[in-house]
């Protein structure tokens, strides 16, 4: 009896150590295809409980973090001088949670619109930052405008989140906590690194959404998007006409335009739906434009000349079609090694294509995750920035801190009720 | 609900053995493990990428092609444009925003969709002329319906009953009427305040304004040259309902994402 007693205790115990998977019989995520769920995310009626837009006390701020780039940036850089970010305030004192945008959204982008609504319901103060290789926070707030460097990033993110603590001193506080998705999650686990050295808001815990673990699959996932093979395109057709073509044949057919969030949901249940070939190549052209974005604007502040030829006069009437167009031939590999390796150089002496990957992935980070209880991930299965043996890595990094969910894709179910209670539930106790 | 995991990974070894292990995958299906091929590995990842077909060999640049494309729009006056976005931006940020802010701040909820809904059924009579004009007949049957259940029931448009009973409110200006009739968009504009628009669309708003004063729709047009207080209402309503904010899309190309957008929009709208 006794043996049975310890034979059970051990595999108690060792099952503790293993992640959560969900199983997805009674997940009830509707949306299994990875594609549909990255675009389409939560149907409404199935996404946790959430603050309406108009119950929200929220107010958007601006910190002037770099004073000199007003005078180096061009000026049509004017809007992006200075940095804003956006606070939803409790009624009186309560938590307050970080969180930090993914790749290219800023602030107010709809992921972390909908990631403060759930927190706002769940009773927090929000601050909702930009992510590092966004517009803004490059051109107001980033040291070396270079994203990527997952450190440097991280350090460009704690001094904001210092200054925007100080430009709001009369919230009051009682615990501070930390989310980030996608490229924000990494993100967030380099910032609760440094903040464990430097104790500056001691996070009670932090929570990485989807977050990218090896950073050269998921660029070379994410740059493969945009290589599949659509059906219909021969010769000259343009993608978008074609997306718009389905679009327009289904407002056709319901006999009326409606742009609200059950749209894509509502569309792709019909008979015009897109293959997922298509849905891939919607998604990846979104990140090439984000792409776009970084080369352009990283060129341009570090006067490289890769884009931008260096002193070449930019106000608010020059034409940037040149330059939108030069960006846009350049894919994330492209960008990584034509702006960020050299830098990477430059600062620390020279090294490997491997060794950058190895120090801006998750696994610069890798024995922190272990030993570091406050931090939770929570991931998909059929996330399209992983690649074979991530999940292997979670599993074995994080044990039981780890929430492997079946369907989802990339940041796809994070409003769902599933998700919210889950990552309401973490950050409770 | 949450499993260990030497439960919930299906083996993708089940499928390759094929029908010998189908009472196997049945009976995991039975406690719970998707049943469907899904070629999760034992970590349980489950190779999004695999679903899909990809073009062999070289690059076949499609994204940017199409992208390429998309820039190709008639622009001729470029720099005033791109001069008149900004100062649309600024206008909007010191100007414009913080008075929609003191609107909402001072007007209960009710008292906003009562001018909203006022402003669209006065739009309505313009919806209704230009429908007639494309000769889009049930629609202007139905814009007709609304016009008359919302002035009448809806005390002169303040409440918007014809929604509730199935009719969707359907805008058609002179823009639109003028792409039926075949005239080109011209060159894109951005004008003063109203943003976006092209020389077909600034000549329909034209047009529209003329309507306005003609027809005088609830004596509103004669009101508003004796109260400009209304005209101010209007804007701050049109501000107030727009949910487009300047630096919404967070790119250093914003006004070539937005020419795009725009330009197709109306396209769009001039096919429906």
């Amino acid at each position: 009896m006794f043996r049975l007693l310890c034979m059970f205790v051990t595999i108690a115990l060792s099952s503790q150590l293993l992640a959560k998977d969900i199983d997805p019989a009674s997940y009830g995520y509707p949306l299994t295809n990875p594609f549909e769920s990255t675009i389409a995310t939560t149907p409404l009626q199935l996404r946790g409980p959430m603050s309406a837009d108009q119950d929200i006390d929220q107010q958007d701020f601006s910190l002037r973090l770099r004073p000199e780039r007003e005078f180096t940036l061009p000026d049509n850089f004017w809007a992006v001088k200075s940095l804003h970010y956006r606070v939803a305030r409790q009624s009186g004192p309560a938590p307050l949670i970080f969180i930090i945008s993914g790749t290219g959204a800023d602030y107010a982008s709809s992921q972390t619109e909908s990631l403060k609504r759930v927190f706002y319901a769940a009773g927090y103060h929000v601050v909702q930052l930009s992510s590092p290789s966004s517009y803004d926070f490059m051109a107001a707030a980033s040291r070396l405008a270079t994203p990527g460097l997952s450190a440097e990033d991280a350090q460009d993110l704690y001094r904001v989140m210092l200054a925007v603590r100080a430009q709001q001193k009369d919230l009051p506080v009682t615990g501070y906590y930390l989310v980030g998705y996608s490229l924000g999650a990494l993100h967030a686990a380099f910032v609760s690194q440094l903040d464990d050295q430097r104790h500056g808001f001691n996070f009670r815990r932090v929570l990485m959404l989807n977050p990218p673990v090896n950073m050269n699959t998921s660029i070379r996932n994410l740059d493969r998007l945009v290589q599949v093979r659509l059906e219909n395109i021969a010769g000259n057709a343009n993608f978008y006409e074609l997306i718009l073509e389905k679009l327009s044949q289904y407002f056709r057919y319901r006999g009326y335009i409606n742009l609200d969030e059950a749209l894509l949901y509502d569309f792709q249940q019909s008979s015009f739906k897109l293959s997922n070939e298509q849905m891939a190549m919607l998604i990846g052209s979104v990140f090439r434009l984000t792409v776009a974005d970084i080369a352009f604007t990283s060129d341009l502040i570090n006067r490289r000349g890769l884009i931008t030829p260096p002193g070449y006069p930019i106000d608010n009437g020059t034409r940037l079609e040149p330059f939108f167009k030069k960006a846009l031939l350049c894919n994330f590999d492209c960008y990584v090694t034509e702006q960020v390796i050299p830098l990477w150089r430059e600062r620390y002496g020279g090294g490997s294509l491997t060794q950058m990957i190895d120090e801006i992935s998750l696994y610069a980070v890798e024995d922190y995750l272990r030993q570091t209880s406050k931090i939770a991930v929570m991931h998909n299965a059929d996330d399209m920035i992983l690649g074979p043996g991530d999940i292997g890595f979670l599993r074995r990094t994080l044990g039981d801190r780890l929430t492997l969910y079946p369907y989802g894709g990339h940041c796809g179910n994070l409003a769902y009720r599933v998700n919210v209670e889950n990552m309401l539930e973490f950050l409770r106790d | 609900m949450i499993r260990p995991r030497y439960l919930s990974s299906p083996g993708s070894t089940g499928r390759r053995r094929g029908s010998l292990f189908l009472p196997v995958l049945l009976l995991l299906g039975a406690i719970g493990i998707q049943a469907a091929p899904r070629e999760a590995d034992e970590d349980g990842f489950a190779y999004p990428l695999s679903r899909l077909e990809f073009n062999p060999g070289l690059d076949q640049r499609i994204f940017e092609r199409s992208t390429f494309d998309a820039l190709d729009i008639y622009d001729p006056y470029e720099p005033f444009n791109r001069r008149m976005y900004h100062f649309n931006y600024r206008l909007d940020q010191w100007v414009l925003l913080p008075v929609v802010r003191g609107y909402r701040y001072v007007t209960p909820r009710f008292v906003r969709t009562g001018v909203t809904n006022f402003f669209n059924n006065f739009g309505d009579v313009a919806n209704l002329a230009n429908s007639l004009l494309q000769l889009k007949i049930e629609r202007s049957m139905q814009i007709t319906a609304r016009l008359l259940f919302n002035t009448v029931f809806g005390i002169g448009g303040l409440w918007d009953p014809a929604t509730r009973m199935g009719l969707p409110r359907q805008v058609e200006d002179f823009g639109q009427t003028l792409a039926y009739y075949g005239t080109p968009p011209g060159p894109y504009l951005i004008l003063p305040m109203l943003g976006p628009s092209n020389l077909r669309d600034t000549t329909g708003l034209v047009l529209n304004y003329g309507l306005e004063t003609e027809v005088n729709f609830l004596g509103y047009h004669r009101a508003s040259n004796k109260y400009p207080a209304l005209t101010a209402l209007r804007l701050v309503d049109l501000r107030h309902s727009v949910e487009f904010r300047y630096g919404q899309l967070n790119s250093p190309f914003e006004y070539e994402k937005i020419r795009y957008i725009y330009t197709r929009a109306r396209e769009l709208q001039a096919e429906d």
